[in-house]
Formats: C-alpha cells, sequence, structure tokens
C-alpha cells in the first residue's frame, strides 16, 4: 500500500471515529433536553394536581363554612376554587400523562363532580331554601344529616385525597425512574465518548508509529547503501517488498547502482584494455626498433671507416631518432604500469627514500639537494613515493638551468595529510603551461635538443590521481617552480 | 682441441639472427647453426627433416618466445615430452623488459637467457656463451 494511502486512510479511520463520538455526544445532549423538559412537564403535573387537590380542600372548606354561617364569601370562595379546578384539569389533560395518571384523573374528576352534584350543590340550594320557609329549614336539616352526618362525604373526600395522592406519586416515581435512565444514558455516553477517543488516539499513534517506523527504516538502508555505493562497492542492493513510496525509491536506487556498477565495471574493462594495449603497442613496436637500432650500429661498426660523412651524419641522426622512439615507448611502458602493480604497505623512512633518489642522480650535476631533516617515516606504499619524488626531483635538476642548481625538500601538515615541496631555483614555468606540464607527451623543450620525453610529470599525476591526491605547481617564469602534492599519513589509502 | 658446436636457433626475426651471430663470432665461438622460423620449424629441425648443415641433436637451443604458428613457450611443451629431446638444452632469447614471459618457461626447465639487443656488457648472457666455449673446449 502506498504511504500516503495509508496516511489518508489513518485520518479518515480517525476522522470517522471523532465524528461518530461527536454524534453521540449531540444526541446525549439532546436526550437532556428532552429530560429536562420532561422534568418542567412533570413539574407542571405536580403543581396542577396539587392546586386541584388544594381547591378541592377550599371547597369543601367553603362549603362547610358556608352551611353554618351563611357567609356568601365562603361561596365565593368555593366558586373560586371551581372555577380554577375547570382550568387547572383541561390544563393538565394537554399534558401527556401516564395511563394509570389518566385513570386516576378521570376518577378524581368524575369522583368530584359526583361530590359536587351530590353534595355540594343540593346542601347549597337547601341553604338557600332554608330561609324561605321552615319546611324547607327542616329540608335542609334533614339533607345536612343525610350528606354529611353519617360521615359519607368525610370518607369520599378521603378517598379522593388518597387518589390525588396517589396521583402525585406516580409523578415523582417516574420522575425518578427519568432520571436513572438520564444518568444511565450519561454515563453511557460518557463511556463511550472515552473508548472512542481512546481508541482513535491508539490508532493514530499505531499508524504514527508504523509510519516512522517504515519510513525510517527504509531511509536507514537506503542511506547505508548510498554510503556503500560512495565507498565503492557498486554491488549492494536493499530488499524490497511492498509497493509504497520507500520500496519504490528503493527499487529506482537498485536499478540506478545496478547501471552504475554495470558502466563501472565497463570503464575499469576499458582503463584495463587501454592499459593493455598501450603495454602490447609500445612492447611491439620495440621489436623492430631494436632491429632498426642494431643494423645501424652494424653499418657504424662494419664501415664506418667507408661511408661519406654526409651519410654518417644521416646515420647520426637515425640514432637519434630511434633512440628517442625507444625512450617515448618506454616512457608509455611505464605510464601505463603505473597502478597495474600492487604495492605492499611499509614502513617507509622518506628521508632516507629521499636520501636514495639522491644517490641515482647523475654523477655530473652540479645540483645540490637539501632536504628538511623533520621529514617523517610513515606506513604507505614505498615504491610510488619513490617515483614521485623521483620524478619531480630529476625534473628540477634536468630543467634547472642555474648556475648554482638547488632543489629543495620540506613538508608541511594539512588536514591530517603531509604536503611535500619540491622547490627548484630554475628557470620557472609560465602560468599558460601549468595544466600542460603534466599531460603524457608534453614538453616545454623542442624535441630535438633535449632528452626528456615529457611522461616523468604524467606519471607523478597518474599515481597521485589514482589515490584521489592532490598535485599542485607554484611557478612563475624567472623565479623557479615549487612542486607540491599531498601524502597520507597513515596506510589508510 | 676444440670442436665445432651445434646450434639450433629457434628465432623469426633475421636481425636478431644475425646480431646472435655476430655475437658468436666476435666471441670466436666455432658453429654450426639450423635456423628455424618457428616452433614447428624447430621440431621439424630436430626430427632430423633438415639434415643440412649438421645431423643429429643439436648442442644448445637458442629459443625465441615470440613467434607465429608454434611460440617459444609452445615449442618447449612439446620438446618436454619426447624423451629423445628431454635432456637437450634450451637457453632463451628474451628482452630486458620481458620480464613477466620468464615465469612461464622457468617452469619448463630451461638452463637461461640470452638477453636482445646483444652486447659483451650485458651480463645476463654471460652463462650461455660460456656454456658454449666449455662445449667447444671439451675432447668430444
Amino acid at each position: 500500500m502506498k504511504i500516503s494511502v495509508l496516511i489518508l486512510s489513518g485520518f479518515f479511520v480517525i476522522l470517522v471515529l471523532f465524528a461518530f463520538t461527536t454524534y453521540i455526544n449531540y444526541q446525549q445532549s439532546d436526550k437532556i433536553n428532552e429530560n429536562s423538559e420532561r422534568f418542567a412537564a412533570s413539574s407542571t403535573v405536580l403543581r396542577n394536581s396539587n392546586r386541584i387537590q388544594r381547591n378541592v380542600s377550599n371547597m369543601v372548606a367553603g362549603l362547610r363554612g358556608y352551611l353554618l354561617t351563611r357567609e356568601s364569601s365562603f361561596i365565593e370562595s368555593y366558586d373560586s376554587a371551581s372555577n380554577e379546578n375547570v382550568e387547572l384539569l383541561k390544563e393538565l389533560s394537554a399534558v401527556p400523562l401516564q395511563e394509570r395518571q389518566e385513570v386516576l384523573l378521570a376518577d378524581i374528576e368524575k369522583s368530584h363532580r359526583q361530590w359536587v352534584y351530590e353534595f355540594a350543590q343540593p346542601l347549597v340550594q337547601a341553604k338557600l331554601r332554608a330561609n324561605l320557609s321552615d319546611s324547607s329549614a327542616a329540608g335542609f336539616s334533614r339533607l345536612y344529616r343525610e350528606k354529611l352526618a353519617d360521615n359519607s362525604e368525610k370518607v369520599f373526600q378521603q378517598t379522593l385525597q388518597r387518589r390525588f395522592k396517589e396521583f402525585s406519586n406516580l409523578e415523582y416515581s417516574y420522575r425518578d425512574s427519568q432520571k436513572d435512565l438520564l444518568m444511565a444514558s450519561v454515563e453511557q455516553t460518557r463511556n463511550v465518548s472515552f473508548y472512542l477517543t481512546a481508541f482513535s488516539i491508539i490508532i493514530g499513534m499505531v499508524i504514527a508509529v508504523f509510519l516512522a517506523q517504515h519510513i525510517s527504516s527504509g531511509i536507514v538502508k537506503l542511506t547505508r547503501m548510498a554510503d556503500t555505493i560512495a565507498a565503492g562497492d557498486y554491488t549492494i542492493r536493499v530488499n524490497v517488498d511492498g509497493n509504497d513510496e520507500v520500496s519504490r525509491l528503493s527499487r529506482a536506487l537498485n536499478n540506478m547502482a545496478r547501471i552504475l556498477s554495470e558502466y563501472i565495471a565497463l570503464l575499469q574493462r576499458k582503463n584495463d584494455e587501454l592499459n593493455q594495449f598501450a603495454h602490447i603497442v609500445s612492447h611491439d613496436l620495440k621489436g623492430p626498433l631494436r632491429g632498426i637500432d642494431n643494423v645501424v650500429g652494424w653499418i657504424e661498426e662494419d664501415h664506418n671507416l667507408d661511408l661519406p660523412s654526409k651519410v654518417r651524419e644521416y646515420i647520426h641522426l637515425i640514432k637519434g631518432r630511434v633512440n628517442r622512439a625507444e625512450n617515448l615507448l618506454n616512457g608509455i611502458l611505464s605510464y601505463s604500469r603505473v597502478g597495474r602493480e600492487v604495492n605492499m604497505q611499509e614502513e617507509v623512512n622518506v628521508l632516507e627514500l629521499l636520501q636514495e633518489v639522491k644517490d641515482y642522480l647523475p654523477a655530473e650535476t652540479s645540483a645540490r639537494l637539501i632536504l628538511d631533516p623533520k621529514i617523517p617515516s610513515l606506513v604507505t606504499e614505498r615504491l610510488p613515493l619513490l617515483q614521485v619524488f623521483t620524478n619531480l626531483i630529476s625534473n628540477a635538476i634536468k630543467h634547472n638551468d642555474n648556475p648554482h642548481p638547488l632543489v629543495n625538500v620540506y613538508f608541511k601538515e594539512e588536514d591530517g595529510m603531509y604536503r611535500f615541496f619540491v622547490q627548484d631555483n630554475g628557470p620557472g614555468i609560465a602560468r599558460d603551461y601549468h595544466d600542460k606540464v603534466f599531460m603524457i607527451f608534453q614538453t616545454l623543450k623542442e624535441r630535438d635538443s633535449f632528452e626528456s620525453t615529457g611522461v616523468g610529470l604524467a606519471i607523478v599525476k597518474k599515481i597521485l590521481d589514482d589515490r584521489k591526491l592532490d598535485i599542485n605547481l607554484q611557478s612563475s617564469t624567472g623565479n623557479g617552480s615549487t612542486f607540491s602534492f599531498t601524502w597520507p599519513k597513515n596506510n589508510d589509502l | 682441441m676444440t670442436r665445432v658446436i651445434n646450434l639450433l636457433l629457434i628465432e623469426d626475426d633475421n636481425v636478431d639472427e644475425i646480431d646472435l651471430k655476430r655475437s658468436l663470432d666476435r666471441m670466436g665461438i666455432l658453429y654450426r647453426m639450423k635456423v628455424a622460423k618457428n616452433g614447428e620449424e624447430g621440431v621439424r629441425a630436430l626430427e632430423g627433416q633438415s639434415m643440412e648443415v649438421f645431423a643429429g641433436l643439436p648442442d644448445i637451443i637458442l629459443l625465441d618466445l615470440n613467434m607465429p604458428r608454434m611460440n617459444g613457450l609452445e615449442f618447449l611443451q612439446v620438446l618436454r615430452k619426447r624423451v629423445e629431446w628431454k635432456h637437450l638444452r634450451v637457453f632463451v632469447l628474451t628482452t630486458s623488459d620481458e620480464l613477466e614471459d620468464r615465469s612461464a618457461v622457468r617452469d619448463l626447465g630451461i638452463s637461461g637467457y640470452i638477453v636482445k639487443p646483444l652486447k659483451v656488457s650485458n651480463t645476463n648472457s654471460i652463462d650461455a656463451f660460456n656454456l658454449m666455449i666449455d662445449l667447444m673446449n671439451m675432447q668430444n
């Protein structure tokens, strides 16, 4: 799976989980609202039922007061309570109630009405009439006794009160059960929100850890690969499975390394072929050249006295060219041989090595070679270093036209390396030729006039280039030349 | 008493042949020389197919390495397989910088080298000429 797809789907899963959490919390808040509405309705029910109950009591009290005193204020309070109850009952019937409550309410209404029609109204009518005649008064007294004296009205009222009580209790217990339900639902919502949030965080962390681990391990592998390639091993490959971006990058790098190693192998083969070619060509050309030299030698040996002076001069020219050709071929041979030998690492006393170079200098030279006595010993390849010094020092002497030729060899430490200097007081080299002197067969002298093939500095450069070391020339016409090159302190070539 | 020694030169470059002869003459070595231009001709010369110059096997074989058809190394391999030729002394003609070729022939039991071009000052060839002079001075 692609990493981008993985990241997006991870985010999507987390988003869905959070959306769900939000949704159930929203639903919960709806429930709470609903519940508080229901609570408000329940309060109304209770308040109304209480007021109805109170009104009923007021009506009973009003009735009794009136019956005893005939004060019209009692009948007024009876009437207002009765009127209010009509309103309150209408209000109550609009509110949703439990079945049992409906029954109770209907019962209450019915009983109350029964009380009104059976007790209250006949008694009030009778009381009104009692003032008109004695028979009416006697009628009232009879009725009063009939209705109230035997306590049946009281029992009636008590039953009514019980029903009110039951109605209120039902409302209270309903309200409590609703409250419990709400609490349970709040608890549930809280739990679900907690688990969903925790789950989202865990999923997010798992995805994050997986991605970090996956990407970083991939990148670590690729970095190691790139380092190995930089160190010169082009055969390394990373194992790739999967089809994500890191895997695709790994595959691309593998491919790059493969192509690189093919090209490097090709380059090495071409280089080897070139060296081989140079070696074979120069070697094979030397045969006929030696033949020419032999034959010319025999002519000189056998017929020198018979030859006209012109022919002797020409033979001299031939010998010069043969010699030059042989020098060139030897130059190619030694140039192509550079880097073909495997050199051992050994302890090299560079000062002694330079002394050796000094001993090999042509005896007839008047040049003085000054060596810095502090030149160190080091563990390195002896022969290449010897060749570099030999070529630089012999060049410094060969080209030196100073009446008191002088070559000074010294060194400095530089970035954990040594830099060796070979300084002469010769004619110097103009800036234009500074690059040219390191090219093979480039010499700044006329070909005929001087024994120089232009291979020495090319060999020096090749030895140093092969080891990724640096050579530098400081010189200007008339001021001598200073060649300097770096050489590693330790054997970590 | 001196005697004439019999040489078989296997060499394709006649400048080298002349060079060798001039050196032998200069050193006063008396010799008869069969010249083969490559290894195959060398084998035929040993088999007695060329009866001129001298009969029988040579005292010394002088062998060049780089030749057409059958080179010096191949010739040596043939030589060392034949019982009747096994004992023959072979000097290899070589140039001073053919060092890497030498290790291959050393295993095939050669007597030494003659280094071209032949110069009195070149001490590498001295064994060969000393042997020739010894053979020349030996009584039969």
